[in-house]
Formats: C-alpha cells, structure tokens, sequence
C-alpha cells in the first residue's frame, strides 16, 4: 500500500515537473536572458544552454532605470489599473446583481445585449472611439485611459452568474430586517462575495497591464506614459537592444506574478461559484 | 477541499432568528422600490456601455457605407453599399473567414481538452499544487511580446538556430518550416495559442473538479469502477456546465485572434495565418482603407454574434 | 436614502475625472502670448533626448516673449506604431505643427495634403549644402516637404576570418564592388558548418523593401514610375523579377536563412550581410571579438547600375499649423549647420549637410567612410508615392510567398495590382 503510495507520488510530482518546466519556459528564458550580456541573449538558441544566463549581471536592468524613468511609468500604469479596477468592480457589480435579483422591464433585453456585446473586438472600434476622445476633450488625459473601460460585458455577466447562486432567502430575510434593495447589497451581499471581485480584480487587471494600442493612441509624451509603451520605446532604436527589453519585460511581470500567487486563493473559488450554473 | 460556501454560516444565523421571533415569511418585496433600485443599478454601467461601447459600434456601422480614407478626414463621401459588394467578392476576406473558423474549430477543443488535463494533472491535495497552479497559469501572465519572440525563436525553420527543429533533427525527422511553411504555420499558431490559453480554462476546471463531491467518487469505486470509468460516468457528467461555459467564452475569443498574426507572421505565409480581425486591422490602419475595415468589421460583428447567441440557445436547450 | 448617496457618488467619481481629465487641445497661444510651436518626434535614446532638451531651452532663451518651443515624445515600436497615431490625430485634427516622419512616408502625407511644402525655408545656396538623397526622399510632386538631418545607409559586413579561410578577396574601390554573380558565388564558397553565406534580410517588414528595392534599380528597374502613380510594369518588369529569382536563389539554395536569427551575422553564423550604417556602433561596441570588415553594396551583372538603400527621419509641417512664419524660424533652427551636426553625432547616424563632414571627421576613416562614400554618390531612397505603405506591405509579403514557393511572377504581379488599386481609388482624380 505504502509503496503504491510512494510510486504515484513520485509519478505526481516528476510528471508536473516537467510539463510545468515546459509552461514556464518562455519565462524562465526572459529572465535569464536579462541577466545575460546582449551579445549572449541570442546565441545557442537550438539547445538548452540557452535558458542559463551566462556571464550573468543586472548590467541591463541598471540600463533600463537609466534610459527611462521606469518608476514614473510603472507608477503610471498602477494608477490607472487600479482606477479602471475599483470603478469596474463597483458599476458592473452592481449591473450584474440587478440581472440577477431584480425584475424590471428591459431585464432580458439588458442580458442579451450584454452577452452580445461581449464579442465586439476593441480593434475595429479603435478609431471611432478615439474620435470620441478627441470631441470630449480627453486626449491625453486620465479620462481616456479609463473611463471607456470602466463598465464590461464580461464583467456583468460574471457577478451575475455568481449573484444568480446566493439564496433568495437570504435577501429575504435582510429586507425583514427593514433593508432596502441598495443597503441589502452592500451591507449583505457584498461581504460574502470577496470571492468573485477577487477574480475580476485579477482578470482586469492582467488585460489592462498589458495592453498597448489603445494608451498608444491617446497617450503622447512622458506625462502618462504606462509602462508598456515605454518598453515599446525600446524596440525603436537602431539596432534594438534585447538585453534592456528582457530587463524591463521581467520587472513589467513583476507586479502580475505577485498578484496572482497572492490572489490566487479566492481566485479559483471565484469561477467556481459563477459560470457552472449557466 | 470543498470551498466553504461563505453564506451558508449566515443564513443558518438567520433562520435561527426567525423561528425564534416567530415572524412568517412575508412577501416583503416593494415592486415599486425594486424596480427603482434596479435602474439604480443598472444605469452607470449602461450609461458606460452606450457611450463607449454601443456609440462607437454605430459609428463603425455607419462608416462602413463611406469611402473613409484615414488621410482625408475631411472627404467622407457616402458610398452605399460598394464595400459591402466588394467585400463579397474579395478573395483576402473569404480566406480571413476560412482561416479564423479553422483556427476557431482546431483551437477550442485542443485547448480545452488540453486544459482539462491539466487540472486533473493538479486536482490532488498533495503539497506543492499551488506552485504546479501557478506555472500552468504563467503564459497568461507572461507579456505577449516575449511569448511572440521566444516562439518565433523556437519555430526557427534552421535546425542550427531552433530549438524545435533542432530536436526534430535529433530524432531523425526532417525540419519543419513552423511559420514558414504555408501548411504548418496555423496549426504552429494554434498549438502556441492553446499552451498560453489553457492555464486560464485550467482554472476554471479546477474549480468545477472541486464542486464533485468526494462521495460519488467512492460510491463508483464500491461499485467497482476503475480510473477511467468513474472519469467518464462521474468526473464528465459533473463537468458539464462548466464545459460548456468554457467553450463558449473560448469560442468568442479564437474568433477574435489578433495578436498572434500581427507579431508573429502578419498574416502570412502566403495568407495562411490572415485572420478576420488581422484584415480589419491591416485594411484600415496600414492601407488606410478605413470605410472597408468597418464593412469587414460590421460582417465580423454579425457573424460573432450570431455564433455567440446560437450556442447560448443550445445551451439554453440542453 | 443610500441609493440617492450611492448615485451622488459615482456621478461626482465620473464628473471628477472628466474635470481632472480635460485634456488640453494643442494649445497655440499661451499665456505670455507667445505662440507656441509643438513638435512631435519618436522617443529616443537618452542622448537625443538629452540633446533635444538642451535645443529647445536654447531656443526658447533666444526667442523670449515671441515663440515658445515644446515637444512631445510619441512611442515608435517597430511595427508602425508611430504611424497609427498619427493617422488617430489626423482624424481629429489635432496635429502638432512640425511632425518627423518616417522618410518614405513624406509623400504619403504630402499628397493627403496633412503637410505643407516647406521650399521657401532655405535659400538656394542652403539647400545645396544637403545630401541630394535626403532631398530627393521628401520631394513629392516637385516640391519639398520635409528636412531630415541624418541619413542611413546600406552595405555589405563581412567576417574577415571566414574570407580569409576561403580565399575570397573583398572589393577595396567602389568600381570594384561586387557582382551579383560574384555575390552568389562567395556565399556559395562561404555556406558551410553551420554558417550561411550571407543575410539578406534585415527584418521581415520595411528592411525587405528597405534593403531589397535596390536590386530592382540596379538591374535599370524600379518599384513605381516617376511620378508615384503605377507600379505595373515596374515592380514586376522582366528586371524586377530577374532580381526576385536572384534573392530567392540565395535562399532556395541554403546560402541564406529565410528565418534569421537576431544577430546572425554577430554571432557568426552568417558569413556576410546586407547591415545598416548603424551596425558599426553595435560591433565595436558588444562584439569585440568578431574580426569584420565592410564593403560595397552589390551591383547586378551587366551593365548594373551602383545604388545603395538611404533613408531616414525627417521633420515636416502639417496642415494645422496656425503661426507659419514661428515655424520656419524653428526649422532653420534646428536644422542650422550647426545643429544638423551636434544631432547628428548624438544619434550616432550620418549627417546630411555636406558641411557636417569637416567637423564629424570619423567619417572620413574606414569604416564610416564606406557609408559616407555610398551616400554621395550611390544612394537612392524608396519610392515617393501616396501609396507606400499598400506598396511595401504588398511587396513584403510578395517576397516572403516567393521565398516560400510562389512563382516571383504571380507573386510580383499581384503587388503591384494591389499598389495600383489603392492609387488610383484615391489619389487618380487628383
């Protein structure tokens, strides 16, 4: 019995290994490539030698911190992250909830537009909706970074699903207590939800981090620049230096990766209690 | 472990209170405060979503019946439905349709089925999941611009200077041109886009694996089911909702795969890797074409759509 | 009660960030009355940043209570990310007054009429102290559109140790540069343990056309006619695709990769390369080990004609410019013999004034001197067409199909078709 144990066990443990070995290569070769000198970055690409930093040093890193002022766009990219988040949380939750609980005329208009608008890709709307940043005004302005994307599709739908699963009983019983339907949400529902806002903060705040064409179209100069657009700045000179782009990548994935493994608890207990119920 | 649903602590609170006070159940619900509340609710977010969502949607719609040329903001000449006819009879968009289906038909069960496995690789109470979680997950994390050049690295058609190849080599086959070999590069694009993708699924599967219930699990095995049998008769029909959720979300997703084509192979070779949104993209922004890309996207829309909101009958249906 | 709260809340959240966020559109007055000169250029290395910094506070020394200079620093990734944003601004007129553009893209904003001629900047005697290429480069429709103060250049990098091994001498004079059969066969000679011959491909987007376009005009060809309109029976001309075939020989026949790796040609996997000017920097500067050397760009067979690739940044006006004669003290400015030399040595790249090349004198030593040489004599920029940016995108993916099997034929014939369709839908009537 113990030595069926023992010999599953060592099945578990080496095959996650390798094929997470597998999942985490593509970071392991960024961040061993930052530490590598640039002309290293990109020899013995068709062997594994690539994937150890040879001659390793920060030399990179310290290039980065000194060609731009890295800590101005990583705080530039927190800032407006975390506004698009906390507004996000807060309007499509609130969207979401009356899908679930409220009746009212409209209802299944309301969710059949927002499962429908869920497809709508930013791409093809890129150019009017900038237009519309110019009319307003916002052009290079916290407002355009954010303000577009504060109410999502994907959003509403989620916290309804989950909304959907808290018992009706539950709100009964609040509004007995003499709660109306607004106290009943923020003093009842919203304390046991901790589970979906943590997914959507995590969801939200991966595709915000990364995204680069639309603050390139509103952003211009230092003032607002977020931290992608600086490390695109890097791929613009002639020729382009990789070392400094890993450096930067790494420290851009930094914020990501704590994050998660932080977050990554309630994470999973999130999804659990949304979509299944369909 | 289970996940403690949060509530269950408070309502039984609550019940207790009530049968002490004796109170019945009223139906206390104010219809009229209600419904009040509700576009309480509701209206920041649809306010939100009409100005920047549905406004800028019409205005596509309604440029795609002009000439727009992005130089000329100033001579926006309405052209009926010329782009519409053109489009219809533009080979580049039918291959864009082509490919994006078959990207859409390869991706979504690859994927999911590869994320299935994942989780149940890591459904275990063993110490060290968390890390296995984490690593699966990682590519998600994982900016786009080193997952691009380190797979245009990997693909590298010399077995000299790719790894892939280079192990190809080693094994006896002959090299493959990964991105530039018409026939290999979109299954090369869908195998890459499967591996960053499935640590999202993986998790949601992971938390539909923790919604079965011990018991039945040790009901079948009483019943002398193996591995494989209660995998089929209790891990499946316990998945159900969650698969279909997930195939749903993933199948909006690969029809709107842009990334990949434009940093990795700008369409080609030889149109092989043109997707639908790519073409939006490359029509209006690099050849400025801009009344055609919002013809292309007002089809892209209505095919998207229609898709999303067929499946959701049929899973309605089931 | 709570829900009215609730509302105030999030309209006065909204309301806030409209109000903190009222962007300012470019303002062309300011307070002290001075009109205010915007300029839009790529973000750059902190030497140029640095130098841009220290020109403008001199500037606006200099011209106290009449013009304030500024700057913004839009991103340039690699893959027209500075062009996408341009295109946004001009689709709300909200242009700065002086915008560096790309070279080749001068005729594509000139004709669109977003830029302004700009002959009347300099004298005659000004104009002649700067490179014809770079002139030739902002010229559309016989006027000027754009001054740029560096240049770029193309040549041929080899690794001396594998020559010397080979027993391959290298062209010392620009007469002797080499034949495209002389090409081939010193690839051929030099492709072997792991290392091909040579690398043509410098990127697999604007370096093809960047580099490429001069084997079609070295063979007596072209991309388009003269005056931008066609490119049907040019690019595609019996010459054109005799120069298609001889690219793709390079490849099909394993002396080049389809497919090279960064820095291929540094880290000795290739024998030679087609490398940018620029190249120079980066090899003394990482690669202090690899024994190179640089030679001409080479010349087809025959009666071939010598060209090199040029091409670089340039500074023009757009159309929402309000204080014209401010603008034109600004390029004179910053386009001063002076000035054009201090930038020019901060970038690292060739200047274009002639006069630049008494004070710069590393240019007149091997091996900037190559490139210098090229650049007078040889040079030839892209195309002045409106529709560039249908051309080259066209013309990479003509290459890339033909390297993968296409008949450069068919492949060359639908580029060019694409090119013509463009122009003549939008530009034809004009």
């Amino acid at each position: 019995m113990t030595r069926k144990k023992t010999l599953g066990n060592a099945a578990f443990y080496l095959g996650n290994t390798l094929i997470a070995l597998i999942f985490v290569s593509p970071l392991i070769w960024m961040i061993a490539s930052s530490l590598k000198p640039e002309a290293q970055i990109f020899k013995g690409l068709n062997s594994l030698s690539t994937f150890i930093p040879t001659g390793a040093s920060f030399r990179n890193y310290i290039e980065v911190f000194q060609r731009i002022n890295m800590w101005k766009f990583i705080g530039n990219s927190l800032f407006y992250v975390l506004v698009i988040i906390v507004l996000d949380l807060l309007v499509n939750s609130i969207c979401g909830y009356a899908l679930a609980k409220f009746e009212f005329k409209g209802k299944s208009l309301l969710l059949t537009l927002v499962i429908s608008l869920m497809v709508f890709p930013a791409e093809a709307i890129m150019l009017p909706m900038y237009r519309e940043m110019a009319d307003l005004g916002w052009i290079n302005s916290w407002a355009s970074l954010v303000v577009p994307f504060v109410a999502k599709c994907f959003s509403i739908y989620m916290f309804r699903q989950f909304f959907l699963g808290i018992p009706d009983e539950l709100l009964e019983a609040a509004s007995i207590d003499g709660c109306g339907p607004v106290r009943t949400f923020f003093k009842v529902v919203m304390p046991i939800s901790g589970t979906v806002y943590a997914t959507i903060f995590i969801l939200d705040f991966v595709a915000h981090w990364n995204d680069f064409m639309w603050p390139l179209l509103v952003v211009t100069g230092e003032e607002k620049r977020t931290i992608q657009l600086a490390i695109q700045t890097f791929f613009g000179s002639k020729p382009i230096n990789y070392g400094p782009i890993m450096a930067s990548l790494t420290i851009s994935a930094i914020p990501m990766l704590i994050m998660f493994i932080f977050l990554q608890k309630y994470y999973v207990e999130g999804i659990a209690s949304t979509g299944i119920k369909g | 472990m289970q996940p403690q649903q949060p509530w269950t602590k408070t309502i039984t609170s609550i019940m207790r209170r009530i049968e002490k006070g004796g109170l019945a159940m009223k139906k206390s619900i104010n219809k009229v405060s209600e419904r009040r509340a509700a576009y309480t609710f509701i209206c920041p977010a649809v306010v939100l979503l009409a100005a920047f969502l549905i406004y800028p949607s019409l205005q596509t719609i309604r440029y795609a019946f002009t000439d727009y040329n992005i130089m000329r903001p100033d001579r926006i000449v309405f052209c009926g439905f010329n782009n519409f006819i053109e489009l219809f009879q533009d080979e580049d968009f039918w291959i864009a349709v082509k490919n994006t289906l078959y990207f859409t038909v390869l991706v979504v069960p690859f994927q999911t089925v590869l994320a299935l496995a994942l989780a149940l690789l890591i459904s275990s109470r063993r110490k060290g999941v968390s890390i296995f979680r984490a690593a699966y997950f990682s590519p998600q994390v994982t900016s786009m611009v080193v997952v691009a050049i380190l797979w245009t690295v990997l693909y590298n058609s010399s077995p000299d200077s790719g790894l892939l190849n280079a192990l190809l080599v080693k094994l006896g086959m002959e090299p493959c041109g990964f991105l530039n070999d018409p026939k290999a590069a979109m299954n090369s694009i869908i195998f890459m886009s499967a591996w960053q993708g499935a640590g999202y699924q993986m998790m949601i599967f992971l938390a539909g694996l923790q919604g079965i219930s011990r018991e039945q699990y040790e009901a079948a095995s009483i019943d002398g089911a193996g591995k494989i049998q209660s995998f089929f008769y209790v891990t499946l029909p316990g998945l159900k909702s969650v698969i279909q959720y997930v195939v749903m979300i993933t199948v909006i997703q690969a029809m709107k795969l842009f990334t990949q084509p434009y940093v990795m192979t700008k369409g080609g070779p030889q149109n092989s890797t043109r997707t639908l949104v790519y073409y939006i993209y490359e029509q209006g922004f690099q050849k400025r074409n801009f009344g055609y890309a919002c013809a292309v996207a007002a089809v892209f829309f209505v095919i998207v759509i229609s898709l999303s909101l067929g499946m959701k009958k049929i899973i309605k249906a089931e | 009660m709570r829900k009215r709260w609730i509302a105030v809340l999030l309209a006065a959240a909204m309301a806030s960030s409209v109000l903190a966020g009222c962007g300012k559109t470019k303002e062309r007055v300011n307070e002290k009355g001075e009109s205010v000169i915007t300029i839009w250029s790529p973000s750059d290395e902190p030497a140029i940043e640095e130098w841009w910094i220290e020109k403008i506070d001199e500037f606006n020394q200099d011209h106290e209570g009449k013009i304030e200079l500024r700057r913004e620093a839009i991103v340039r990734a690699d893959s027209y990310a500075y062009e996408d944003k341009v295109n946004a601004a001009i689709t709300s007129n909200d242009l700065p007054d002086i915008l560096y553009v790309d070279g080749p893209n001068v005729s594509i904003y000139a004709a669109n009429e977003v830029t302004l001629p700009l002959d009347d900047f300099f004298s005659e005697e000004e104009w002649s102290d700067f490179f014809d290429s770079s002139k030739q480069q902002n010229t559309y429709g016989g006027k000027i559109y754009a001054v740029g103060a560096t240049e770029s250049s193309v040549a041929l990098y080899y690794n001396k140790d594998m020559l010397d091994e080979a027993g391959i001498s290298v062209p010392e004079k620009k007469e002797d540069a080499w034949t495209w059969s002389e090409y081939y066969e010193a690839a051929k000679k030099l492709t072997k343990d792991g290392v091909v011959g040579t690398n043509i491909i410098m990127d697999k987007g604007e370096g093809l056309s960047y580099v490429l376009e001069q084997f079609w005009i070295s063979n007596g060809t072209d991309f388009v006619n003269e005056d931008g309109s066609s490119a049907e029976g040019y690019l595609n001309s019996p010459e054109g695709v005799e120069a298609a075939e001889f690219l793709n020989s390079l490849i099909q026949d394993g002396y080049a990769n389809i497919d090279p790796i960064q820095k291929e040609f540094h880290n000795g996997r290739a024998a030679t390369m087609l490398g940018g000017s620029w190249e120079v920097a980066t090899l003394e500067k990482d690669y202090p080990d690899l024994n190179w050397g640089v030679t001409y760009f080479p010349v087809a067979d025959g009666d071939g004609i010598p060209t090199s690739p040029t091409g670089d940044w340039a500074a023009s006006v757009t159309k929402n410019v309000q204080d014209m004669d401010a603008v034109k003290e600004v390029m004179r400015f910053l386009f001063s013999e002076d000035n054009v030399t201090t930038y020019a040595k901060a970038i690292s790249k060739p200047p274009t004034r002639v006069s630049s090349y008494d004070v710069l004198t590393e240019y007149n030593e091997y091996p900037r001197s190559i490139f210098k040489e090229q650049l007078m004599e040889t040079g030839h920029p892209r195309p002045r067409t409106p529709s560039y940016s249908v051309l080259t995108a066209e013309y990479a993916e003509a290459m890339l199909n033909i390297f993968t099997g296409v008949d450069p034929q068919e492949a060359l014939d639908a580029a060019a078709a694409a090119m013509d369709k463009d122009y003549n839908k939008y530009y034809a009537q004009d």
